[in-house]
C-alpha cells in the first residue's frame, strides 16, 4: 500500500521535488466517522442478484439493543421480534409479485387505460420541464412520494412502475435497473417494500442517481425504522404510507435540493466546519467533560451549517457520513429545533435501522447557530440531556468558543479558510474541493457561510426547471457540478480513473485519487500541465498547513 | 474473437402499429433472433420493449436508448418512425474491475459497440433492401429474415478498436498516382456516361469516393467486412486465378457477368450519391483485378445490355491492372518509409469526423484480432469519442487507469487523436510530451491545439 500512494504521488503532480510523497492532509490514525468507502459498498449492493437482495434485507444484529445490553439495560425493544419479521419479508414479497404479475398485458392494460390521465397530468406545467423528478411507491404500486405535483393524481404512473418492475423481476427473473435517452436517465431501486425511482436530466451518472435514491429511502427509514417499515407492508400491503410520513415529505424534499448542492454527498464525506485548533478542543473537552457521567448517550454532535464542529462518541462506535448527512438535513429543515429544546425519536439507518435513538436537540444559544444533538439509547432522559446541554452551552459561552462558531459561520475576512484561494494566492485555482479518504472529510474553496446556508433552504429558487442560462460566471455550484462527471469516472466500479486531466476552451480540471485523498481542481482554461502540477502541489501543502483548522483531526470518545 | 451466440442473447425488430388488436401481438415483431424461441416468449419481450418506450415518452420527446437490468442491457434504436430493433446483450449492471478477473478479458464490450452494430446492421439493410417503410406488409417479415438472419450470424464483434472507432482506412499515394487513377475513373465515366464509378479500393483501403460519406462507410464495411474477405479467399484457394484474375472480373454478382440472363441477377442497393440530393436505386457492379476493386452504379431504369459490360471488362481489365501494379510498387515503398518512422512503442488512433479517415498504429486488420488495446483502455477511448462534447472544438483529456496505462486524447474540431501509452512511474508533463511528439511525427501537417 506504501508503495502504490508513493507511485501515485509520483506519477501525478510533484516531480522534481519529492517533499509531498507522504502528503495527506487531514489523515489521522483515529476517524470519528466511518470512512468505509461508500462507493464500494454501494458497488457490491447492487451487484447482487434477485434472490440475493430479497435476503439481503434479512436480520442483522441490531446496535442499540447491544449497547443496551452492554448497559445492563435488559429491556430488548422487540428486537428478536425484528429479526424474524424480516425474513418473512421475502415470503410476502413474493407472493404480491405473483399476484401483480400478469405478464405483458398488463401493461398494455396499465398503459392503454391511463395512459390519457397521466399523461395529460404529466404535461402540466408543475410537472413538465423538471430537471429530476423521484417518485416512491410501494411495491403494490400505491404512491408514497412524488418530488413535484400531487401523488394521487400519479397512481397511473406509478401503476406502470410497478408493473415494470415487476415483470421483470417475475417474467425474467431479473432487476429493472435503469431507462435512458440521449437527454434523460430513469433509474430503479427496489429496497424492502418500497419502489423509488429518479427520472433526471441532470449530468449525473446512474450511479449517484441510485445513491440519492437509497439516501431517500435512509430518510424514510429513519423517520419510522426499517422494522416499522416493513412490519407495516407486511400487515397491509395496500396501506397508504403517506400517513405516516407526513411531514418527512419536506425532508425528501430539501434532501434532494442539498444533494444536487452539496458536493459531500458527491463525495460520500463530511464537511467540517474550519475552526482554529484550541477552539475546537475546548469545545470537545466542554462535552466530554459534562457528559461522561451519563451512560446512555451514543452520541454527542454539534453541528453548524451543514458542517460538522464536533462530535464526541462511545468507544466502540462510529458514525457513518450518510447518518450525518440525514441529521444534518434533519436540522436544516425543521424551524422547530431553533425555538425549543425538542426530544425526538431518530433512526439511524447505517448505524442501526432497526431501533430508534433518541434525540435531544437544540441550539446551542440565541445568537449562535450551533445545533447540539445529544442521542441516546434511553427513551427518558430528556431531562439530564437538557441539563447537560445548559451546562455545555455556557462553558462554550465562557471559553469564547461561540465567537469563533460564529467567525467561521459568518466568514469572518480574517480568517485563512474564508476565502482559500486568495489565501492559497494561486490565481490560475478557480475552484477545488478535497477529500481525506481515512477520515472521510472534505473540504471546499468555497466554505458554506450562513447566507449560503439560507440560500439552501430557500426552496429551490429555480424551481427545479430546466433552464438554460448564460453562463456569466460560474457559481460554487456550477463547479461542483461540472465535476459530478469526474467522480463517476473515478469511482467506477468497472474501469476506475486514478488521473484524469482534462483541458478546453472553457476549463482545465484535474481529478486525482491516491489512497490518502481525492482532489479536484479547476483551472483557467488550456492551463499549461507543468503549471498545474506545480499549482496542486503548493494548493497540498497549504492544506496540509491548514488541516488543524479544516478538519477534525481526532476522534474523541465519553 | 467474442462469439455473438454466446454473447448476444437476443435481437429482434418490431412495430406496435402493426396487429394493433388484442390477440395480433405476434404480428408486431417483425423479426426475432434466435428463432427457437416460442412466441409467447417473443411477445413479452416485445410487450415489455413497447411499455419501456411508452414510459420514457411521458418524460422526454428523445427516443429510448437503453434498458438496464442487472444481467443484461437491451440497446434500443429506431431507425424509422415506429421501427424499433432491439438488441439484447449479457452486460451486467456492475462489473468488477475487468482486470481482477483474469479471464473476464474478452467478456469486456463497451455498450457503444452495441449501439454502433445496430446503426450499421439498418443501414446495411436499407442499402440492399431500402427502408423499413417502402417494404409492403406481407413481404417485410420475410425479407427481414431473409436479411437479418444471415447478418447477425456472421457478425464478429472483435474488441478491437475499429469496432470503437469506425471509420474509413484512406490509402495515401503521392500525386502522380493517385492522378492516374483520377484518370482512369474520368476516361471510364465519359465513355460509359451510365456507370458512375462511387468507390476504388485497394486492399481494404480507400482511394477514391463518390458517395456522401454515411453511405460510403456502409458500402466500405460491405465491402472490407463481407465481400473481399470471401472473394480473396477464393483467390487464394482457387485455380481461376491465373489468366481471368489478371485482367480481372466483376465479382457482384458473385458468378460475374457473362451472359444475358446473368443481368437479371445483378444487386440492387439504395444510396445517396455525393452529387446528388436524395437516395436512389443502382445496380451495383463491381469489379476486381489484383488488389484493386472498383464499384459502378447504374440507375435502375437503364435498359442494360451484355455487350456494354463486355466492352466494359475489356476497357478496365488491363488499364485497372496497370494502375494496382503501380499502387502496389508505391505500397510498398511507403510501407519501408513506415517501418523506419514508426519506431514508436505506444499505440495511437487517428480519427476525422468529416471524411471519417481512420488510422491506427499498429495497423487494424480484420483477420487477426489485435488483442494490443486491453478492453478497459478501449472503453476509455470509446467514452472520449462519444463525449464529444466536453473536450470542446479543441481540447485534450489524460486519464491514467490503476494499471499504469496513460490515455491521450485530443480533439481539434472534427479531428480525434488517442494514445495510449503504458509506462510506470510517469508524470503528466512526460506523458504530454511523448504524445506531442508522436504526434508531430506521425501526423506531420494536422494541428491540436494545445500543443
Amino acid at each position: 500500500m506504501a508503495s502504490t500512494s508513493k507511485d501515485n504521488v509520483q506519477a501525478g503532480p510533484s516531480v522534481q521535488s519529492n517533499p509531498s510523497d507522504d502528503l495527506e492532509p487531514g489523515a489521522c490514525p483515529e476517524s470519528i466517522l466511518n470512512p468505509t468507502d461508500s462507493f464500494d459498498e454501494f458497488a457490491s449492493e447492487m451487484s447482487c442478484s434477485l434472490q440475493e437482495r430479497n435476503k439481503s434485507l434479512a436480520a442483522k444484529s441490531s446496535t442499540i439493543s447491544e449497547i443496551q445490553s452492554e448497559i445492563g439495560d435488559s429491556e430488548k425493544d422487540g428486537s428478536e421480534m425484528k429479526s424474524t419479521k424480516s425474513s418473512d419479508d421475502l415470503q410476502s414479497k413474493n407472493g404480491n409479485m405473483s399476484a401483480s404479475a400478469s405478464s405483458s398485458n398488463l401493461i398494455e392494460e396499465n398503459g392503454d387505460d391511463e395512459d390519457n390521465e397521466k399523461d395529460d397530468y404529466l404535461q402540466s406545467p408543475e410537472l413538465v420541464n423538471k430537471e429530476k423528478h423521484v417518485f416512491v411507491l410501494s411495491s403494490a404500486g400505491k404512491p408514497i412520494y412524488s418530488r413535484y405535483g400531487n401523488e394521487d393524481k400519479l397512481a397511473g404512473l406509478c401503476g406502470v412502475i410497478q408493473a415494470l418492475v415487476s415483470v421483470i423481476e417475475d417474467q425474467n427473473q431479473d432487476i429493472l435497473r435503469s431507462i435512458s435517452t440521449k437527454d434523460c436517465k430513469t433509474v430503479f431501486l427496489v429496497k424492502g417494500p418500497l419502489i423509488l425511482v429518479a427520472v433526471s436530466k441532470s449530468n449525473e451518472s446512474e450511479t449517484q442517481l441510485v445513491l440519492q435514491l437509497t439516501y431517500a429511502f435512509n430518510q424514510i427509514v429513519s423517520v419510522l425504522t426499517l422494522t416499522q417499515l416493513n412490519r407495516i407492508f407486511e400487515q397491509r400491503r395496500n396501506y397508504d404510507l403517506r400517513r405516516l410520513l407526513s411531514g418527512a415529505e419536506r425532508l425528501i424534499d430539501n434532501l434532494f435540493v442539498f444533494m444536487e448542492k452539496d458536493p459531500a454527498f458527491l463525495l460520500g464525506a463530511v464537511r467540517c466546519l474550519p475552526l482554529p485548533e484550541k477552539a475546537r478542543e475546548n469545545i470537545t473537552n466542554a462535552i466530554t467533560t459534562t457528559c461522561h457521567k451519563i451512560r446512555d448517550l451514543v452520541f454527542a454532535i454539534l453541528i453548524a451549517g451543514n458542517q460538522l464542529i464536533t462530535l464526541v462518541r462511545m468507544k466502540k462506535y462510529t458514525l457513518h457520513p450518510s447518518d450525518i448527512h440525514l441529521l444534518f438535513n434533519l436540522v436544516r429543515s425543521s424551524e422547530s429545533f431553533k425555538t425549543a429544546e425538542s426530544w425526538t425519536p431518530i433512526c439511524l439507518p447505517k448505524f442501526d435501522a432497526t431501533g430508534f435513538l433518541h434525540g435531544h436537540v437544540s441550539y446551542i444559544s440565541e445568537d449562535c447557530q450551533a445545533c447540539l444533538l445529544l442521542l441516546t439509547v434511553q427513551r427518558d432522559a430528556f431531562f439530564p440531556l437538557s441539563q447537560a446541554k445548559h451546562t455545555i452551552a455556557e462553558k462554550l459561552r465562557r471559553s469564547n468558543c461561540l465567537v469563533a462558531i460564529n467567525d467561521a459561520l459568518n466568514r469572518n475576512e480574517e480568517l485563512p479558510t474564508t476565502n482559500p484561494l486568495k489565501h492559497i494566492g494561486i490565481p490560475e485555482i478557480r475552484h477545488f474541493m478535497y477529500k481525506c479518504k481515512s477520515t472521510a472529510q472534505l473540504f471546499t474553496s468555497d466554505p458554506i457561510s450562513l447566507d449560503r446556508l439560507q440560500d439552501y433552504r430557500i426552496k429551490h429558487k429555480e424551481g427545479g426547471d430546466i433552464t438554460v442560462k448564460k453562463i456569466e460566471k460560474l457559481s460554487d455550484i456550477d463547479y461542483v457540478r461540472n465535476y459530478r462527471r469526474f467522480c463517476s469516472q473515478i469511482h467506477c466500479t468497472s474501469i476506475p480513473a486514478k488521473l484524469i486531466f482534462r483541458s478546453n476552451p472553457h476549463d482545465t480540471i484535474l481529478a486525482w485519487v491516491t489512497n490518502g485523498f481525492e482532489l479536484y481542481v479547476t483551472f483557467d482554461p488550456l492551463m499549461d500541465k507543468d503549471q498545474a502540477i506545480k499549482a496542486v502541489d503548493r494548493l497540498l501543502r497549504w492544506i496540509k498547513r491548514e488541516e488543524q483548522r479544516i478538519f477534525i483531526m481526532n476522534a474523541p470518545t465519553f | 474473437m467474442i462469439d455473438v451466440k454466446t454473447k448476444i442473447n437476443s435481437f429482434f425488430i418490431f412495430n406496435s402499429s402493426f396487429g394493433p388488436r388484442e390477440g395480433e401481438e405476434i404480428k408486431r415483431v417483425l423479426f426475432f433472433h434466435p428463432n427457437q424461441i416460442s412466441s409467447d416468449a417473443r411477445k413479452i419481450q416485445v410487450g415489455l420493449c413497447e411499455a419501456v418506450v411508452k414510459f420514457m415518452s411521458t418524460f422526454t420527446s428523445e427516443p429510448c436508448e437503453a434498458l438496464q437490468t442487472q444481467t443484461k442491457r437491451y440497446i434500443f434504436y429506431q431507425p424509422e418512425k415506429g421501427y424499433w430493433m432491439v438488441l439484447v446483450v449479457r452486460i451486467p449492471y456492475t462489473t468488477k474491475a475487468v482486470s481482477a478477473i483474469g479471464e473476464g478479458r474478452a467478456e469486456f464490450l463497451d455498450p457503444s459497440v452495441m449501439n454502433d452494430l445496430l446503426v450499421s446492421a439498418y443501414k446495411m439493410f436499407r442499402m440492399f433492401m431500402g427502408p423499413f417503410k417502402d417494404i409492403p406488409i406481407e413481404e417485410i417479415y420475410s425479407t427481414c429474415d431473409e436479411f437479418f438472419a444471415p447478418f447477425i450470424m456472421s457478425r464478429n464483434l472483435t474488441n478491437d478498436i475499429s469496432d470503437v472507432i469506425q471509420g474509413i482506412s484512406y490509402l495515401p499515394l503521392d500525386k502522380n498516382c493517385f492522378f492516374k487513377v483520377m484518370c482512369f475513373i474520368d476516361l471510364l465515366e465519359v465513355n460509359y456516361p451510365d456507370f458512375k464509378c462511387i468507390s476504388f479500393v485497394y486492399n481494404d483501403q480507400l482511394i477514391w469516393n463518390g458517395l456522401s460519406s454515411n453511405d460510403m462507410l456502409t458500402l466500405y464495411q460491405y465491402l472490407v467486412q463481407t465481400l473481399l474477405p470471401k472473394q480473396v479467399e477464393k483467390e487464394i484457394q482457387g485455380g481461376a486465378i491465373a489468366a481471368a484474375q489478371r485482367h480481372g472480373r466483376f465479382i457482384s454478382p458473385p458468378e460475374g457477368i457473362r451472359t444475358q440472363d446473368d443481368l437479371r441477377k445483378l444487386v440492387k442497393v439504395h444510396l445517396l450519391r455525393e452529387d446528388e440530393t436524395e437516395t436512389k436505386q443502382y445496380y451495383l457492379i463491381i469489379y476486381r483485378t489484383l488488389s484493386a476493386t472498383v464499384c459502378f452504379t447504374i440507375d435502375v431504369n437503364t435498359h442494360l445490355e451484355i455487350d456494354t459490360f463486355r466492352s466494359l471488362d475489356a476497357f478496365i481489365g488491363p488499364q485497372l491492372s496497370t494502375i494496382a501494379s503501380t499502387i502496389s510498387e508505391q505500397c510498398a515503398i511507403h510501407a519501408l518509409q513506415t517501418a523506419q518512422l514508426a519506431n514508436t512503442e505506444h499505440k495511437f488512433v487517428y480519427f476525422n469526423r468529416l471524411n471519417l479517415a481512420f488510422k491506427t498504429y499498429p495497423p487494424v486488420n480484420k483477420l487477426i484480432p489485435s488483442t494490443s488495446i486491453k478492453p478497459e483502455v478501449l472503453s476509455i477511448i470509446a467514452g472520449i469519442h462519444a463525449d464529444k462534447k466536453s473536450l470542446g472544438n479543441y481540447g485534450e483529456v489524460i486519464i491514467k487507469t490503476p494499471d499504469e496505462y496513460w490515455i491521450t486524447g485530443k480533439s481539434s474540431n472534427d479531428r480525434e487523436f488517442y494514445v495510449v501509452i503504458q509506462e510506470k512511474n510517469a508524470n503528466l508533463k512526460e506523458i504530454s510530451d511523448e504524445v506531442k511528439r508522436i504526434c508531430e511525427a506521425q501526423m506531420k501537417g494536422i494541428f491540436f491545439y494545445p500543443m
